[in-house]
């Protein structure tokens, strides 16, 4: 179960990444997000589970679909499909290193005794607290910087920004009936 | 309490943007230096005589209630404080004037509040994940601030950054998870013990290299550097000094020493791998910038050169190096940001940053040429400023350790630093005055306050340079000294 | 269990050499973030994984919700970066991302 779970996450991945429409490798994406948090549940991660599949395959998606929707125009540019023929190759190389190497440290690595954990609301608040600090911060990075970014700016290179910010305005509600 | 680091910066960035609403220009410009002096003054007053004795490990309060956070202040920590503090301070007396004309001055505030307190939490913390979270603080606070002006060099210059930084952030988490695999945890005191006790020294080597190659991104090393020449030019002056004086030391010199000196220790392989990245460094920018024509890309490339010594210094491991190598560091910042911030102050009045456009500015804007002189002496290496003592004290270091070839090269990178410079000044300041710049003026009075402050402690570090030794880098060169001894004290909280 | 710590270290090798794949290849702006993301998803496997085998999987599950919203403010910037430059370039090509050179 296990080993299908991990296959099916690369496999989703492998086909983000080949995908030559934007909108099918955001939805391969959140497909492997759900692959990943079933193996996180797998192991016991519950939480980080829940958390995976809708913060990542949901709200990150959303935002991808936002702003493929944002950015479509006629001059889109697509990959070619030489991808499909070289990364079979490089993935095929790529997979027998790691074989190779992960069978050399089989049983090299020793195992260490590790501290008892509390329960996972103990841990958050408790003893990761200084990481909660750290999260509020890069929320208000995260948030002033989009706010930065979409300002109406008075600097002279502020092309035409009318237009791209009514497609913002007209759009954004929709973005919100999304999530 | 040293809490007051972090959460004084961050408290006004989230109040900032509603008072921006109120108050667009005044009550920003207030409240940013009002909190950029007292963190200034509290590093010094405060947080210095408490390590009087050796490191501290503080708990933080919150109104009274004790909260589970223990914040690390040794030499090292309390040394970085010091210069993230002073450099922050000068960079918003800078901006009172200089963002005039990029608007949203509150907005503008508030990210580089986060950033600061993005690298106050990175110092003081004793814990492998807590350095990464708050590097990214700094980094997504970095990413906006690079773009903040929207422009198309900029937007471009900040996704290049943004691309380069992420791997190398994701480098360093596997390292992370790698280790905390091992060990079963991610502070320092858990990671040393365990790394102490097992024995799997290759697995430890692959994770030195996943640090070396993120944090070196960080710092711009060679041959990692390649965003530091697009993204520092295209951001505004300020911001291009508070990334080259400070963030690149932080995140990427600081957190990669720690981790490698106090928490891996320092085997020979690492100090040859670090001293010859540091050669490459020196003379991959030195050369680089030779070839210049934009003043502010000129000073990028010199950061990559300058950085170079930092590492060259520190990665000898003997104490004379790591003091040298934090001394350079120490002054890199101050001549660094005097040398942006000057830079920006001539784009700002003239239009331009081509060097072969300007000329003979000194006519007309006296103050700037004279600071920027006093910048380009110092980092050139010219004595009895600062930038000649600690590459002194790194030259001496290699000799000691018997690696005369690189002590040569460093003298002969050092001889081009000054050649460039030279060039700098020249085309800049000095010569015929240019028929466009007849009507120029002098940079505005913040402005100029903050490259007189730099360039006076440029001075004053150079000239009582060992007071300087003696009351803050040696605190910071002995902790760093005693290795792995300092984080195996942290077990058990 | 180490030998299935060490089976999903292999996977993380494969999910992050897969992300280099498409960083480094592909042409498109929004493309090179999947790479991103996919990077992150190999990252919060391996820290997951890691907790398992040592059996501390509580400060595994903090450590990797903390990097899933490190994750969110990097592609909400990096986004909102691509859309800026898509209004000056109108294009999502990475190969007209030349201005900056030398």
């Amino acid at each position: 179960m296990h080993l299908f779970l991990m296959i099916g996450l690369v496999a989703f991945s492998i086909l983000a990444v080949l995908s030559r429409d934007l909108l099918k490798s955001a939805i391969s994406l959140a497909v492997a997000s759900v692959f990943l948090a079933l193996i996180f549940f797998e192991m016991n991660a519950v939480y980080a589970g829940v958390f995976e599949v809708s913060v990542v395959a949901g709200l990150i998606t959303v935002l991808f679909i936002t702003a493929i929707a944002l950015t479509r125009s006629d001059g889109d540019v697509v990959e070619s499909k030489l991808h499909r023929l070289i990364f079979p190759l490089f993935f095929a190389a790529l997979a027998v290193i790691d074989l190779l190497v992960m069978r050399k440290l089989m049983g090299r690595i020793p195992a260490m005794v590790s501290p008892e954990s509390g329960t996972f609301g103990q841990v958050l608040w408790n003893q990761r607290t200084f990481d909660l600090v750290g999260q509020i911060g890069v929320i208000f990075a995260g948030v002033l910087a989009v706010l930065a970014l979409f300002r109406q700016g008075k600097s002279p290179a502020g092309d035409a920004p009318h237009t791209g910010d009514a497609a913002l305005t007209g759009r954004q509600p929709k973005g919100d009936q999304h999530e | 309490m040293i809490f007051l680091f972090i959460i004084v910066p961050l408290l006004l960035a989230s109040l900032l943007p509603l008072l921006g609403k109120i108050s667009r220009r005044f009550l920003p410009d207030l409240l940013a230096n009002a909190a950029m002096l007292f963190l200034l003054v509290l590093s010094v007053l405060y947080a210095k005589p408490l390590i009087a004795n050796g490191g501290i490990i503080q708990q933080a309060f919150w109104f009274g209630a004790p909260l589970n956070i223990r914040l690390l202040l040794d030499g090292f920590s309390l040394f970085m404080l010091f210069t993230i503090s002073l450099i922050s301070f000068a960079i918003t007396l800078y901006s009172i004037n200089y963002m005039e004309h990029y608007g949203a001055k509150a907005n503008y505030y508030a990210l580089l509040l986060v950033m600061i307190a993005g690298m106050n939490g990175l110092v003081l913390t004793s814990d492998l994940f807590n350095i990464y979270l708050f590097l990214e603080v700094a980094a997504v606070a970095s990413y906006a601030l690079v773009a903040f002006g929207q422009g198309p060099d900029e937007l471009e210059a900040s996704f290049k950054y943004l691309m380069l930084s992420a791997v190398a952030s994701a480098f360093i988490l596997i390292a992370i998870a790698i280790i905390f695999g091992l060990t079963g945890g991610v502070s320092f005191g858990t990671v040393a013990h365990g790394l102490n006790t097992l024995n799997i020294k290759y697995v430890v080597g692959f994770c030195s290299g996943l640090f070396l190659m993120g944090f070196g991104l960080k710092a711009a090393i060679v041959p990692f550097h390649s965003w530091l020449p697009d993204a520092h030019p295209s951001a505004p002056a300020p911001i291009s000094a508070m990334l080259s004086g400070v963030l690149i030391k932080v995140s990427g010199v600081y957190a990669m020493m720690r981790i490698f000196l106090n928490v891996f220790g320092l085997t020979p392989a690492l100090t040859t791998v670090l001293t010859v990245l540091g050669i490459v460094s020196i003379f991959v920018g030195a050369l680089a910038a030779l070839g210049q024509n934009d003043i502010k890309r000129m000073l990028a490339y010199s950061s990559i050169s300058q950085i170079g010594y930092v590492v060259l210094g520190l990665g000898i491991g003997t104490p004379l190096g790591i003091l040298g190598g934090l001394f350079h560091l120490f002054n890199h910042a101050l001549f660094k940001s005097l040398l942006f911030l000057n830079a920006g102050a001539v784009e700002q009045s003239t239009g331009t940053r081509s060097l072969d456009k300007m000329g003979g500015l000194a006519k007309r804007m006296p103050l700037t040429a004279a600071t920027s002189a006093i910048g380009s002496l110092s980092i050139a290496g010219v004595p009895p400023l600062n930038g000649f003592w600690s590459k002194l004290l790194i030259i001496i270091a290699l000799v000691q350790a018997k690696m005369i070839v690189l002590a040569v090269l460093a003298v002969l990178g050092s001889v081009v630093t000054l050649w460039y410079y030279l060039v700098l000044q020249h085309q800049a300041f000095f010569g015929n005055l240019n028929e466009n710049w007849k009507a120029v003026k002098e940079a505005p009075f913040w402005m100029s306050a903050a490259t007189v402050l730099l360039a006076l402690l440029c001075i004053v570090t150079g000239l009582a340079f060992p007071f300087v030794i003696h009351s803050w880098l040696q605190p910071a060169a002995d902790v760093l000294g005693k290795g792995v001894g300092v984080a195996m004290n942290f077990i058990g909280f | 269990m180490n030998n299935l710590w060490i089976l999903n270290m292999g996977f993380v090798a494969l999910l992050i050499g897969t992300g280099i794949y498409c960083l480094l290849a592909m042409k498109n702006t929004v493309k090179l973030l999947i790479g991103i993301e996919i990077i992150a998803k190999g990252v919060t496997l391996a820290l997951i994984s890691s907790g398992y085998a040592r059996n501390n999987i509580m400060l595994a599950q903090s450590l990797a919700i903390t990097v899933i919203v490190v994750d969110v403010a990097v592609i909400a910037t990096a986004l909102a970066i691509i859309i800026n430059i898509n209004r000056h370039t109108k294009s999502l090509d990475v190969g007209k991302l030349t201005r900056l050179k030398g």
